[in-house]
């Protein structure tokens, strides 16, 4: 028996490649989708990954830092190294900004890294790219691959002017900002320092104020604008645990004695996932759906239209005996073919423009074997009209009259 | 093949029910001898196709009895189940407009009918090759049906109809689209496959061309058909 | 059997699903998680190691002079501005004396009158002294009586207290003459040594208070840098380390500089170490004070050991260590670090061996399970 399937396709195969690419752009767009979401649920991941931390401990009855914001002293994390379990605290600050580089500027979440050393404390960057960790203690940045920056750029954060001395990959942010990571001092002197004209009208102020600027006390002055521009504050202390204590027990005890809000990694994973990115996520779906429907559609179509072409052959074909299986097993066979070509197209097309998105696009083969499994699925569902409508042809319309 | 060719005594065809129903077919009766090749005549309207369709078990007659061969078909109902098998393995048709499958080469148009019965696909294609090569096209053998001329499509479409060996043929206007040259190759090559298979062949037809050309013809009106001596004439 | 139409339909139906079926194999393979790690690897070194401390400080001067009166008053002049240059015992300016001058003048008078009182007594004292004389001898000559001459002694006993009370009277309006001028001078309001007017607070007619400077003077030769290191790896931090100082005016510019002292008091709340650094030569023009400086002190190079990138180092289950690149595959070896520079090289105290081969920058991070695919550099990272 001949492949009555292979040979129309062979007959019109310009027309089948063409909608099979077309078909196959659509199911793309849907994979990309599909990795839009498991890119913004990654991009939560990696953030907790790349903290290196067990703990996250972050100001009393707040969702900190990531989710919200979060302000605790930069002392406490000696408390902290005190408590039984705890093998490293370390204190970090996590600011969301435009960070400039001559004339343009950069979405980049700051984050502050305490002093200490690589593979050590938690918060430094857990694996570089090029060039290297920082060293000093002021004035070094560590930045994303995906801000743009290169090795020895100069970057402007605020006041002050950082060199770029290692590039990262996939350290980004729970929103998809890439990270430049400076020292803990620099940082804290970022989220607060304000810029020189906000400085002086500050000292502007407290000068004008009486109170503060006593005739005869004129040292009090010079206190009151020390005391304002001093910043000992951190957003959350990163803690990593001694083998053989559980995150929970570590967590309850700081949170009893230290009165402080502790989050262990699942609790975090449940806000960065289950609440950031919650609506993005049903609206991602709402897409997936009308993606889905639209995909259906189109292979319907387009399978109904190859049939309706070929419903005078069918005829003939029913006339001169061809059983009802081999007709339907031709129509089943062009849409999975379709759906076969539709699917490669959409996964290749898919993984060559996922790294264009400016939002990471994570592709995962269990997402491609569910997607594969679907567009069958939907192939089959879609020619299951274009099956019925061959049944129905009365092979007498090829006799005419 | 042997037996009797077709045979169909008190056919009858009728559309509707009660007060609206219309016979398109009277009580009919003919006989087509295996080696014959008989005229079916008759205007628009008359039940030709009706008849045809019955012939061809494509629509069910309303009663009558209806002999393939030995074999009675019909006798106020189906007595066969697989009328698709029937069809394909016993009944040739010929159409109007060749119909040949456009995405099919002309050997696998005519090899499909012996595939479709499991015979295996190289068999299949030599036995369409031979026939090819009896009607003269088998330098198309591998063309498409498109990139076929009119009288060469219409040879195709016979070689298709015959290649089961059926003990029957129905060809529905086969000579419409021809010019009359055309029309008369295509009545000999029936003619000649008629006589070399053993093959009962009915040709509905209005072409005045080739109407002489029949030694018997049925004249169908109004759902009766009457029989009458053609002239025999040479093709 | 030949079918060339066929044929030429297939054919071009394979050269659109070859390529396909092709990228679609290369897409499956070299994407996700059945793709290979892209890593860069480097050998384990031996060689010397020159740490050095980063930190940031201002420039102040060692010396500053805070001139102002003593007591309350209204400044009456002030003669230099803010850049002169003064020298040592040089009057910058003075405050009003108000009433002193004219209290000075009537303690003249009295000093003048003191001295009058006191002639005056010494008249008395010598007369006294004669009559008292005389009258001795008259009574020896019993020309006079016992009490005559008693008398003319106890007079001379008077005359001579007073003469004293009045030579005591003078020296102490002389003494009240003397605090009157050293009043008066005080008001002048005199450079201490030779140096440079950094500041000047007020200005003539102001009121200062007893203690508030008028005017700062600086030594210029007496710059120095106060300098702050994180107390993290400022182990080794000692007097006399040559240290390099950029000016955050002069960026490109490197002043060469030593460490004059480590501050015995750290900060507590910042966690930093002080030290001060000063220049070895001034530089011209001078800085300004309270600039911000970046400060690399160079620690004394380490003898050779083996030594590592620090963008090596990775954490993995709470241990610290590298990934090694074995003959089958990755390997994490735990190390110990130490001494470590500023170009981000870090000794490795125990864990690898010369020459054994570690992943230094890896694509993502990296799990023993990985196949790996070495590199000259990762893709999307520059250089």
């Amino acid at each position: 028996m001949i492949s009555l399937a292979g040979r129309d396709i062979l007959h019109v195969w310009g027309k089948f490649v063409f909608t099979g690419v077309g078909l196959g752009l659509l199911i793309g767009v849907t994979l990309v989708m599909a990795g839009l979401y498991r890119g913004m649920v990654d991009d939560g991941k990696v953030l907790l990954d790349n903290s290196g931390a067990d703990l996250w401990v972050v100001q009393r009855d707040t969702l900190g830092p990531y989710a919200e914001s979060s302000s605790i002293h930069d002392d406490l994390y000696r408390t902290i190294l005190a408590m039984p379990g705890v093998s490293q605290a370390a204190n970090a600050t996590y600011l969301t900004m435009q960070v400039r580089k001559g004339a343009s500027d950069v979405r980049a979440m700051v984050v502050g890294i305490a002093p200490g050393s690589p593979g050590v404390t938690p918060g430094w960057p857990a694996y570089l790219v090029a060039g290297r960790q920082i060293t000093r203690g002021h004035y070094e940045a560590v930045a994303d691959v995906a801000t743009g920056f290169q090795l020895g750029d100069r970057l402007t954060i605020r006041r002050n002017q950082y060199t770029v001395v290692g590039l990262t990959r996939r350290m980004v942010s729970s929103s998809g900002d890439p990270m430049v990571f400076i020292a803990l001092k620099d940082a804290q002197q970022a989220q607060f320092l304000k810029d020189n004209d906000a400085i002086w009208q500050e000292r502007r102020r407290t000068a004008a104020d009486l109170e503060l600027n006593r005739p005869g006390a004129s040292d009090m002055l010079v206190t009151v604008n020390a005391l304002q521009v001093a910043n000992p504050y951190v957003n959350a202390v990163l803690v990593t645990l001694k083998p053989g204590h559980s995150a929970d027990a570590v967590a309850e005890s700081i949170r009893r004695w230290k009165r402080l809000t502790v989050y262990t990694r699942d609790q975090m994973e449940q806000i960065l996932v289950g609440k950031l990115i919650a609506t993005s996520a049903k609206q991602i779906g709402m897409f997936l759906v009308i993606l889905a429907i639209v995909s259906a559609a189109i292979v319907a179509f387009i399978i109904y239209s190859l049939t309706m072409d070929k419903i005078r052959e069918i005829a003939v074909l029913k006339l001169i005996g061809t059983r009802n299986r081999t007709i339907a097993a031709m129509i089943l066979q062009q849409a999975i073919a379709l759906g076969v070509i539709g699917f490669a197209v959409g996964k290749i097309s898919a993984t060559f423009s996922a790294p264009v998105f400016p939002k990471y696009v994570l592709l995962i083969p269990r997402d491609s074997i569910a997607g594969f499994l679907a567009v069958l699925a939907i192939c089959v569902l879609a020619s299951l009209v274009a099956i019925r409508i061959a049944l129905k042809v009365d092979p007498a319309q090829a006799i005419g009259g | 093949m042997a037996g009797n060719g077709i045979r169909i005594e008190r056919l009858s065809k009728r559309y509707g029910e009660g007060d609206t129903a219309v016979f398109a077919l009277k009580e009919v009766n003919m006989h087509v001898a295996p080696g014959e090749v008989v005229g079916l005549i008759g205007p628009s309207g008359s039940g030709k196709s009706t008849l045809l369709k019955c012939l061809g078990a494509v629509i069910e007659p309303t009663a009558g009895r209806m002999t393939l061969g030995d074999e009675v078909i019909y006798d106020d109902g189906w007595s066969v189940s697989d009328l698709r098998a029937l069809r394909r393995d016993r009944i040739g048709f010929v159409f109007q407009a060749p119909y040949l499958i456009p995405f099919l080469n002309v050997t696998d148009n005519v090899a499909l009918l012996p595939m479709l019965a499991n015979v295996p696909n190289a068999d299949a294609r030599s036995r369409a090759l031979d026939l090819l090569g009896a009607l003269d096209v088998r330098h198309r053998a591998n063309a498409m049906p498109s990139q076929l001329s009119g009288g060469e499509q219409q040879r195709v479409a016979i070689a298709r109809g015959l290649v089961n060996r059926p003990p029957v043929i129905l060809a529905d206007e086969p000579t419409a689209p021809l010019d009359s040259e055309r029309a008369m190759a295509v009545i000999r090559i029936l003619n000649e496959m008629a006589r070399s298979f053993e093959t009962a062949i009915i040709v509905v037809t209005h072409d005045e061309k080739i109407i002489p050309t029949f030694k018997r013809i049925y004249h169908i009106r109004d759902g009766v058909t009457h029989e009458e001596a053609g002239e025999g004439r040479a093709y | 059997m030949k079918r060339p139409i066929l044929h030429r339909r297939v054919l071009v139906l394979l050269a659109v699903v070859v390529p396909l079926a092709g990228l679609f194999g290369y897409v499956a393979l070299r994407s996700g998680p059945l793709a290979p790690v892209a890593v860069t690897v480097a050998p384990v070194e031996s060689r010397s190691l020159a740490p050095a401390l980063f930190g940031i400080g201002t420039v102040e001067a060692r010396y500053t002079y805070r001139i102002g009166p003593t007591s309350t008053g209204r400044l009456l002049r002030l003669s230099v501005q803010v850049g002169d240059h003064v020298i040592a015992g040089q009057v910058i300016g003075e405050m009003d004396p108000v009433d002193l001058d004219k209290r000075i003048a009537a303690q003249a008078s009295t000093v003048k009158a003191a001295e009058a009182a006191l002639r005056e007594a010494q008249q008395r004292q010598r007369y006294a002294s004669t009559q008292a004389g005389r009258y001795a001898r008259l009574y020896e000559a019993r020309a006079t009586s016992e009490e005559n001459a008693a008398t003319k002694r106890h007079e001379l006993r008077i005359a001579e207290t007073a003469l004293t009370a009045a030579e005591e009277q003078l020296a102490r309006a002389r003494a009240e003459q003397e605090v009157l001028l050293a009043q008066r001078a005080d008001l002048r309001l005199i450079a201490p040594v030779d140096g440079l007017v950094a500041e000047r607070t007020a200005d003539p007619g102001s009121a200062i208070v007893a203690g508030q400077a008028v005017v700062n003077v600086i030594d210029p030769g007496s710059y120095w840098v106060n300098v702050r290191f994180d107390q993290v790896g400022a182990a080794g931090l000692a007097q006399d380390l040559p240290a390099r100082v950029v000016l955050r005016s002069r960026g490109g510019q490197v002043l060469h500089g030593r460490v004059l002292r480590v501050e015995p008091m750290a900060d507590a709340v910042t966690e930093e170490l002080l030290a001060k650094v000063v220049f070895q030569t001034l530089p011209e023009p001078l800085p300004s004070v309270g600039e911000l400086a970046e400060v690399t002190v160079d620690m004394p190079a380490l003898p050779a050991a083996l030594v590592i990138p620090n963008a090596a180092i990775r954490r993995e289950h709470e241990t610290t260590g590298v990934w090694q690149l074995m003959e089958r595959g990755l390997r994490f070896a735990p190390v110990r670090l130490g001494a470590a520079d500023l170009d981000g090289y870090v000794q490795v105290a125990a864990g690898l061996e010369r020459g054994d081969r570690i992943v230094v920058y890896s694509e993502k991070a990296l799990a023993a399970h990985h196949r790996v695919q070495v590199v000259e550099h990762i893709v999307g990272a520059p250089r």
